[in-house]
């Protein structure tokens, strides 16, 4: 029974009706089914029909009936083809009609898919009774199956090609709703960008109208030119105001509007308004998305809020600079030198970190004009995490800077003797990481004051470099902070549970002692009675020996 | 091709309703002192006939009836299937036998006409069965429609059962002739079994052409208060009609 013969039965409905075969869609189970032949099941089925007893019982009058009625509901599938609706037009014996009828619905011949007709929980019940008394050998089409090929003998459980048409558990057909997918739901915001004009073609860039009836999009050039398309009047229309505008608008953000964006949150926090007007060009949503965006966004807010007031931040950035810079040249000291450098250099800032200072701050004086808010961040993020931990990240940075290009290097050994003020920078971030907020405050101010002679030696752009490789390994460290932090957590926990895990096995010991002691006390006590029991039993004995009654009797139960 | 009647339907069918369910349809009217109890359902012969009364009474109480009905009602059923029951072991008929069912009844507010063919010997027929799945498909709420329906088939059925027996009976008497696959065409108004060749046959198709499925279609109707009320007087009329009649 191949099914890919019968052109009409290659399942998986399409509803096109440009397609020049026209598909239905039959259960799996149901794939011996041909036009030109008929199958053992249905000889099964219908007997009488094929044992040559009768007149009106033969296989070509139960061909007829079977190819008219699968006829009959295709020509409306989507419509419940009804017994009654059938029999009108069939010569024959209503019961047999019926039992054809039935045959035909519960192998998903007829009625597959479409809308249940009233009573479903009738209709399976008679469905019931009708596959007892037809002996089908087959169950009736058990849950949603569709074949995958033609040719396949395997059937797909879950078919991806019904979702539009419905499906039918157990011979009873109940229409399902069809199955939202992805694109059903999200289409709009996947292609949001792409919409194109029915009418024009052209992208629908400022916002498009949709046709309420079928979803058709003109843009808003055509809309208000009146092409509303074939058929369709203007009620008709919603403009659906892209959101996409703003968002457009929105992700373009040039760098100077971020730099705006980051400094204004660092003086206002989270006052939307604030920042937003500060910005000035762009709105307050698109000034929280950019912020969200921005992979230190949050942390970058969190710090803020922590802060709250906006001077005390400032302190924390300034040091932070210097943290940064400074380290930047100390990191350069221990990679060109070798490591045993580094103790030296640690000798040296101890000595004059008052003295070193003021290059650095003149530093950062310069490295304020455009980047200055990058570096804020970098020095924020410092001095979130650990110095020495800063310090490593930063000097990671640089080696790879190193490596990439010889060149800073030669800037950075230039700057080996500023780098002994980095560890005292270092420090002072490091107090201010241990909150002594206004301490910091003026500890960072100060080296401001001693701002002396520029000496602006690395190039921009290597600072910037540096700085964000700083940033980026602080944030790996802190990452790595808080990993560390979960772990030693976790550990805890474990710790304690199986702590509690003990303690509850020895309470069952214990228990189980006790009720040991109390076995050994009943078995004692049962000891005890046995032997009273044994003794009155002798008693008893003796007392019947001594009043004559013979022993044969006794024998039995001595025994026992 | 295969000889049109076989071992099988020579033997002739004993009596019985011609249904997979051996249900034996009575009617009861009953009229006393002004009360009027009518009633069709179906009965099981072999019931325990203690059955009947115990029913006659259930029903009279439940429909507060006068204490005389039980016994009428009793009675009314009692000969009925004694009548059924007169019929038993008898032969009914011998062969294929497919006989148009009409219908054309009315129940409370629905009319419901319709007809269609009926194999008297396919003892998986099921009228009630049948009679659900009708209202089902043609959208009928009101549910006495469809036992009505059940009904008025194997009112039908047992009508034509009961002429078969007789038919039977007279063609034994007057002895051979004829195949003994045919039937005696009833001659009392009684269904006429349909000429199977004709219908069956190689040359015809079961598919009736389409001008025919109208008259085939069932016809179910939503009569209007008014149409009740006149159809109900004018069965009203006839009753009293055929009772002064009888007496």
């Amino acid at each position: 029974m191949d099914v890919s013969r019968d052109p009409n039965l290659i399942p998986g409905r399409i509803e096109d009706s440009d397609s020049e075969l026209e598909l239905y869609t039959i259960p799996s189970s149901s794939r011996w089914f041909t036009w030109d032949e008929i199958h053992e099941t249905e000889k099964t089925a219908f007997k009488e029909y094929f044992d040559g007893t009768s007149i009106s019982r033969t296989p070509k009058i139960y061909k007829e009936y079977r190819d008219f009625i699968i006829n009959k509901y295709r020509e409306e599938p989507s419509r419940r083809l009804t017994f009654t609706e059938v029999r009108k037009s069939l010569v024959g014996d209503v019961t047999f009609l019926y039992k054809v009828f039935l045959f035909l619905e519960s192998w998903g011949l007829i009625n597959y898919g479409a809308p249940s007709g009233g009573d479903g929980g009738v209709a399976e019940k008679e469905h019931e009774e009708e596959r007892c008394k037809l002996k089908v050998e087959e169950g009736a089409p058990n849950g949603i199956r569709v074949v995958a090929t033609p040719n396949s003998l395997k059937p797909i459980s879950l078919p991806r090609n019904t979702k539009s048409a419905g499906n039918n558990v157990g011979g009873v057909a109940i229409k399902m709703p069809p199955l939202a997918s992805y694109s059903d739901v999200y289409g709009d915001l996947i292609s949001g960008k792409e919409f194109s004009c029915r009418n024009c073609g052209d992208k629908c860039g400022s916002g498009y109208y949709r046709s309420a009836k079928d979803n058709f999009i003109i843009c808003t050039k055509c809309f208000e030119n009146g092409n509303y398309g074939e058929k369709r009047s203007m009620e008709e229309f919603k403009l659906n105001e892209s959101s996409e505008i703003s968002a457009k608008h929105g992700t373009v953000w040039t760098e100077g509007e971020t730099l705006l964006l980051l400094e204004s949150v660092l003086k206002h926090g989270d006052d939307w308004e604030l920042v937003a007007r500060s910005v000035q060009t762009k709105t307050k949503l698109d000034c929280i998305s950019k912020l969200i965006e921005l992979p230190f966004g949050e942390l970058m807010l969190a710090s803020a809020n922590r802060n709250g007031n906006s001077k005390n931040v400032t302190g924390i950035m300034n040091n932070g600079k210097q943290v940064q810079s400074s380290t930047s040249n100390h990191q350069e000291t221990s990679t060109t030198q070798d490591q045993s450098s580094e103790p030296k250099n640690e000798n040296q800032q101890n000595g004059d970190v008052v003295q070193e200072s003021p290059p650095k701050r003149q530093r950062v004086a310069a490295l304020s004009d455009s980047s200055s808010s990058l570096m804020k961040q970098v020095g924020l993020l410092s001095t979130v995490i650990d110095p020495h931990i800063t310090a490593a990240a930063a000097d990671a940075a640089i080696t790879a800077l190193c490596d990439e290009n010889s060149f800073p290097r030669d800037i950075f050994d230039v700057e080996e003797d500023n780098a002994c003020s980095a560890k005292s920078l270092i420090s002072c971030s490091a107090r201010a990481l241990e909150g002594e907020g206004s301490e910091m405050v003026e500890r960072s101010t100060h080296p401001e004051i001693d701002v002396g002679c520029p000496k602006d030696d690395i190039p921009l752009t290597l600072r910037v470099r540096a700085a964000i490789g700083t940033a980026l390994g602080a944030t790996a460290a802190r990452a790595k902070l808080l990993a560390d932090q979960e772990e030693r957590e976790i550990e805890h926990l474990v710790a304690t549970i199986i702590e509690a895990q003990i303690e509850k096995l020895q309470q069952k010991v214990k228990h189980f002692d006790e009720l040991e002691l109390l076995m050994e006390k009943e078995h004692a006590e049962m000891e005890e009675l046995k032997d009273s029991i044994l003794t009155e039993r002798i008693d008893v004995l003796r007392e019947t020996f001594r009043s004559g009654i013979t022993r044969w009797k006794d024998y039995p139960c001595a025994k026992s | 091709m295969k000889t049109p009647v076989s071992g099988f339907y020579k033997n002739p069918v004993k009596f019985r309703m011609p249904t997979s369910e051996n249900l034996v349809p009575l009617r009861l009217d009953i009229e006393i002192d002004g009360h009027r109890y009518k009633d069709a359902f179906t009965w099981n012969p072999s019931d325990p006939d203690s059955e009947v009364v115990v029913f006659a009474k259930r029903t009279v109480k439940d429909l507060k009836l006068p204490p005389p009905f039980v016994t009428q009602i009793a009675q009314s059923i009692q000969s009925q299937l004694a009548e059924f029951r007169s019929y038993d072991g008898q032969d009914m008929y011998a062969g294929e036998k497919i006989v148009p069912i009409k219908l054309d009844l009315r129940v409370n507010h629905t009319l419901v006409k319709d007809q269609f063919l009926w194999d008297l010997n396919n003892f998986d027929s099921d009228p009630e069965e049948f009679a659900r799945t009708f209202c089902k498909d043609m959208g009928i709420e009101d549910p006495e429609v469809g036992p009505a329906i059940a009904f008025a088939i194997r009112e039908q059925l047992y009508e034509i059962a009961i002429q078969s027996v007789v038919s039977a009976r007279e063609s034994r008497l007057s002895k051979k002739g004829r195949r003994g696959a045919d039937f005696t065409p009833v001659s009392k108004g009684g269904a006429v079994a349909v000429d199977l060749v004709k219908l069956f046959g190689i040359k015809s198709s079961v598919v009736r052409k389409r001008k025919e499925w109208d008259v085939y279609e069932p016809i179910v109707d939503l009569l209007s208060n008014e149409e009740v009320d006149v159809l109900e007087a004018k069965e009203e009329k006839n009753f009293r009609g055929s009772i002064s009649n009888n007496i």
